[in-house]
This record gives C-alpha cells, sequence and structure tokens, in this order.
C-alpha cells in the first residue's frame, strides 16, 4: 500500500495537477474568505466554507479523473494487479494519496482563521468544525471520484461522468423539493431510478438474467409495498434526496455543530465508495 | 513446479483456453507457441493471477493461484504483451517503484536495481523519462520489471516484439542466462525464437494443446520424407538399383553440379528411414555416395503443419506433397 501512496503522491507533482489543483483551490478559497470574512468584516470562517464547499464539484474531477482510469488505459493495471499486493492496498493508498493533497490544502486553510484574529475575536469552535467538515466532504467527493474513474479506461469519460455526478449531488435536493411530494409521484420515481440501476449492472455484468431479475423483484416489491402501504411514498423522494445529498448534511457543519452522525454518515461514505472500488478492481479478474 | 491443470477460460461463447493442461520444470524454458490469438497472452494472464480462469487449477511450488494469490504471485515476475511502464517516471524511479512493489527489502533494494538495470543493459537511460525511450528500451525495462525482487518464475509474452535483430539476439541471450536461475516461461509466434532459447516447447491452437517436445525431437519426429542424396556413378544404373527399394515413393534427378556424379532427391512415407537401405543399395552395386542429407522439416514447417492439421491425428497420412505446399504459400501470411 505504502509503495502505491508513494507512487501516487509523486505523480502528482511530477506532472502539473498537483499545482494546478492546489494553486487553484487555495486562489478560490481565499478569494472567498475574502468576499465573506474580509471585506465584509464578519469574523464567522464558516460562512466562507459554506459557500465554497461547491469547490469539490468543480476540482476533484480534476484530481480523480485519471487516477484508475489511466492504469487502466496504459495497461499497468498489469503490473499493480499481478504483484504481490491487494485490490484493497491498490484502493486505499491512491485514496490516501488524494486525500493527503487535500489535507495538505486544508491545513494551509486552516491558517485563515488565523488571519482574522489581529482584527478581533474569532468564534474558533464553529469555524474549525466547519473545516473538518469541509475536509471530510472533501474525502466523500475523492472517494466517489475514485470509484468513477475505475470503471472506465479513458480518462476523458471518467472526469465527465464524474463531473456529472458530483453536480448532481448539488442539485439533486433543489430538483427534489420542485418535485410534487404526492405519493405516485415518489413511486414511478422511484421504479425509474431502479430500472436505471438494473440499466447499470447489466452493463457492468452483462448478464442479461441477473440484471432482469434484479428488475423485475425490485419493481415488484416497490409496488407491493405502494399498494399495502401508499403512506410510506409521502414525501419519500425529498427524503431519500436529502439523504443522498451529500452537501445538505454538510449544513451542519457550517452550522458549527459537530454532529457524531454526520462524521459517521461521511467516514461511512468514503467507505461505500472505496468497497465499490475494490469491487470494480476485483470483478475485471472474472469478466 | 508450475503445474496447469485443465485450464479453461470462457469469453461469453467464445473459447480463448480449452482444457489446456501442461507442466514445467525448475530451471526449464517452456516455449509457448502458437498462432495470434491461440490463446497465448490469456494463459499466461491467468498463470499470473491477472485474470480468473473458467475451470481448472493453476499451482506453483504447490500453491494455488486462485487461492493464495498473494503468495504466488511474489514468485512470479510478469513482462504482459504490452509493457506496463509508467511513461511520466524515470527508469530509476519505475524500478525503485516496483521493488517496493515487489516487496523488496530495503537494504536490498539499491543494489538490486543497480544489478538489474546493468544485466538488461538499460544503465545509461537510467534519468530518461520513459516516454522519451525507444520500443527496444522500453521492452528491456518491461523486462527488467519483470526480472525485480529475482522471482523463482519468470514469465514473458511476446518479449522480442518489436526489437531489432540484434537487440532480438541480446534479448535471447539474457533470457538464457535468466534461466540458469529462473524457471522461465516465454511465448511467441516466432518457431526459430523459441526453439533457440527454449528446453521445451508447447504449441498451442485455438486454446488447446497441440504437443509439446523438446526442439530436437520435434524435428526429428517430423521428418519430411526427403533425402537429398549425391553419387558418383552412372544416372540409370543408380536410378534402376535405387528403384528397387520398397519403401522409396518417388524419385527425382535433380541437376548435378560435379561431372560425373549424380544428384537425386529421393522421397518417402514419413515415418520411414530410408538411410541405410540406400547405403546397402549403393554399395551392392560399387557406387560411392559423395553426400547424403535427410531434410528435415524445419521447426516452422512443423507448427505450421500441426495447427493446420488440428494435430496428431494426420500424422500417420501418407506424406504426399500436396498439403504442404498450399502450407508453404499461406506462411507468407503469417
Amino acid at each position: 500500500m505504502l509503495a502505491i501512496y508513494k507512487k501516487e503522491l509523486r505523480s502528482y507533482f511530477t506532472s502539473m495537477i498537483g499545482y494546478v489543483f492546489m494553486s487553484l483551490f487555495l486562489s478560490i478559497v481565499s478569494f472567498y474568505f475574502y468576499l465573506h470574512n474580509l471585506s465584509q468584516r464578519v469574523a464567522n470562517f464558516e460562512y466562507t466554507v459554506s459557500n465554497v464547499s461547491f469547490i469539490f464539484v468543480l476540482l476533484v474531477p480534476l484530481l480523480t479523473m485519471r487516477i484508475i482510469a489511466e492504469e487502466n488505459r496504459q495497461k499497468t493495471d498489469q503490473l499493480l494487479l499481478t504483484s504481490p499486493v491487494t485490490a484493497t492496498d491498490i484502493v486505499l493508498g491512491k485514496f490516501f494519496a488524494v486525500f493527503s493533497i487535500l489535507a495538505m490544502i486544508i491545513a494551509v486553510i486552516s491558517t485563515y482563521p488565523l488571519i482574522m484574529t489581529r482584527y478581533g475575536k474569532v468564534p474558533f469552535a464553529s469555524a474549525y468544525a466547519s473545516i473538518i467538515g469541509f475536509l471530510l466532504l472533501g474525502g466523500a467527493y475523492l472517494a466517489m471520484g475514485l470509484f468513477l474513474s475505475s470503471l472506465t479506461d479513458s480518462q476523458v469519460i471518467a472526469g465527465v461522468i464524474t463531473f456529472i455526478v458530483f453536480f448532481l449531488t448539488l442539485i439533486l435536493e433543489v430538483i427534489a423539493r420542485r418535485i410534487s411530494t404526492s405519493n405516485k409521484t415518489a413511486y414511478i420515481a422511484f421504479v425509474i431510478l431502479w430500472l436505471v440501476v438494473c440499466l447499470v449492472l447489466w452493463i457492468m455484468m452483462r448478464n442479461l438474467t441477473v440484471a432482469f431479475g434484479t428488475g423485475i423483484a425490485g419493481v415488484v416489491a416497490l409496488t407491493g409495498i405502494y399498494m399495502a402501504k401508499p403512506v410510506l411514498f409521502d414525501g419519500a423522494l425529498i427524503k431519500v434526496a436529502s439523504w443522498l445529498s451529500a452537501m445538505t448534511r454538510f449544513s451542519n457543519f457550517y452550522r458549527g455543530i459537530l454532529d457524531l452522525s454526520d462524521i459517521i454518515y461521511y467516514i461511512s461514505l468514503i467507505f461505500v465508495f472505496l468497497f465499490l472500488t475494490i469491487q470494480a478492481i476485483k470483478k475485471k479478474r472474472w469478466s | 513446479m508450475i503445474e496447469v491443470k485443465n485450464l479453461v477460460k470462457r469469453y461469453g461463447d467464445h473459447v480463448a483456453v480449452d482444457d489446456l493442461s501442461f507442466a514445467v520444470e525448475k530451471g526449464q524454458i517452456l516455449g509457448f507457441l502458437g498462432p495470434n490469438g491461440a490463446g497465448k497472452s490469456t494463459t499466461m494472464n491467468i498463470i499470473t493471477g491477472y485474470i480468473s480462469a473458467t475451470d481448472g487449477t493453476v499451482t506453483i511450488n504447490g500453491l494455488d493461484i486462485f487461492e493464495e494469490p498473494e503468495e504466488v504471485k511474489r514468485m512470479i515476475g510478469y513482462l504482459p504483451e504490452f509493457p506496463p511502464l509508467y511513461p511520466e517516471m524515470t527508469v530509476t524511479e519505475y524500478l525503485n517503484f516496483v521493488a517496493d512493489l515487489k516487496k523488496v527489502e530495503k537494504k536490498k533494494k539499491a543494489k538490486m536495481v543497480k544489478e538489474i538495470m546493468e544485466s538488461t543493459k538499460v544503465t545509461e537511460m537510467q534519468n530518461r523519462l520513459i516516454k522519451h525511450l525507444s520500443k527496444g528500451y522500453k521492452q528491456r525495462v518491461g523486462l527488467a520489471q519483470a526480472i525485480m525482487g529475482y522471482p523463482e518464475v519468470i514469465i514473458l509474452d511476446e518479449p522480442t516484439v518489436g526489437l531489432d535483430p540484434k537487440q532480438i539476439i541480446e534479448m535471447r541471450d539474457l533470457i538464457r542466462e535468466l534461466s540458469k536461475n529462473h524457471t522461465v516461461i516465454l511465448s511467441s509466434h516466432i518457431m526459430q525464437e523459441v526453439s533457440a532459447v527454449c528446453d521445451t516447447i508447447l504449441i498451442i491452437d485455438k486454446g488447446r494443446r497441440v504437443l509439446q517436445d523438446t526442439p530436437e525431437n520435434l524435428s526429428v519426429h517430423f521428418s519430411s520424407g526427403s533425402l537429398k542424396l549425391v553419387v558418383r556413378g552412372d544416372s540409370n544404373t543408380v536410378i534402376r538399383e535405387l528403384k528397387k527399394i520398397d519403401k522409396l515413393t518417388r524419385l527425382e534427378e535433380t541437376e548435378s553440379h560435379e561431372e560425373g556424379t549424380v544428384s537425386l532427391t529421393l522421397y518417402f512415407n514419413e515415418n520411414d528411414d530410408i538411410r541405410e537401405d540406400v547405403f546397402y543399395s549403393m554399395s551392392a552395386i560399387k557406387t560411392p555416395i559423395l553426400e547424403m542429407q535427410a531434410v528435415r522439416m524445419s521447426l516452422e514447417d512443423i507448427f505450421i503443419k500441426v495447427t493446420q492439421d488440428e494435430g496428431l491425428s494426420d500424422k500417420n497420412k501418407n506424406g504426399d506433397n500436396t498439403g504442404k505446399e498450399e502450407v508453404l504459400t499461406d506462411a507468407g501470411n503469417l
């Protein structure tokens, strides 16, 4: 794992990507810091953090799009997978490498609230709570990006898909709020969503029976629940959307609330996507 | 050492490897020969644990690659068809990374990297970025990667593809050198390459084993059924005498280069040996034999023959030459 971690981390600094990512990230955060704190003479750093959290959607694809797709393209995955390391080592090594880059940036950002102490009293607790949340949110996006990169061997496709998915997480809740809360809409939406999941399943596995079977089973189950207890679907779309939306959870952090359930939510999100990435790599062996 | 048993790999309806079994002893070089798409790379990918098998087992030193992948991978160095290189790294960086990946001890690492760079002759390129190297050097760096950690087994997939003749010879010497301490499996679709370095040749076609033997045995086994003969004497007497040999199927007189001699090509059944009969029949009429040479099928011919005839079942067929000529025109396309 350490070998892959070192190699990956170094690769970001022997190419331009690492520097581009860091400088863009810091410029944007600094600009928002100026906009929301310095020019407004407000001491609450969490305002900056909450307004700049979209930055991951913009920049994380830059960092993660090539991370596994490029290995697949230049066939170096063959070296990694025939060496005495496990898929878990590979994925963790890569994740911690990009996470370290993020952590370096966050370390720089952590000094920003200190700058403001020159001008008055700064609410440190909420400032650093928001920074911790910011790091966790970033980690979740990195894990998601890692997973999406493992699905293809073109970094361009990986980049575009990552950006679209990230963008969806950003607007998911907004969309859900606009849709009617009636249980019928929710039911139809879930059925469509389930069929999309099965389509993805078919693309990944190329196994018609499994994809079709899961599809039918899911639709039957959803219909069953809808027939028996339609109340369950009342406003369900919003609930699910906001649960899935990594951004919504983040609002607690920038209010300065360090809730254990939120921390666990992000860490489990990271775990889920790392797990999926490991499975995607292992799956290749069995195709 | 390496034992492959009843290996099957299916991709949907397509069978890439079909019930393949073979074994390699320690210190041997096994040449894996087959036309493009015969399943060579697939088999190697399975042995090295890169892809799974649909059925069958692969064991190295008694350990199963599917059950103890990490242990087995530690014993294998692999140079795939496309050398797995990072174009943005220098040669030294890359080899150091591979050494870490293969869990080479820290103390031994620097020395080993240096040694391997010397033996694969990439030392003078050590600080260049891999993307700036020529194909030949990339291949050597790929080989250096496979040797890293000195694994017991080294598997090379078409190691000489894209190299110039001089590099091919160097690569062969290197592989021969490796076989002193390692067990080597190498694949190729070029016959002379395998026959030059390998102890055993395994010919596969359409995922199936066609035959396995040493290069020498193969060419003896597959005598082409013809003999070139030069004798001093009168052509009519000689031909009359030779026609008495039962096993002879056909006889052809060719142009003679020396005065007073007769040059002939004798054809006979592939499984027979008529050299002694020729000797006695010539001595009976007191005609000295100046030259006699059994024309052996070159390994190329054998290869083409067995991959086209679907194996040994046709070996006993009467060797008329029409089949061979048809094969030779095909050889141009290979």
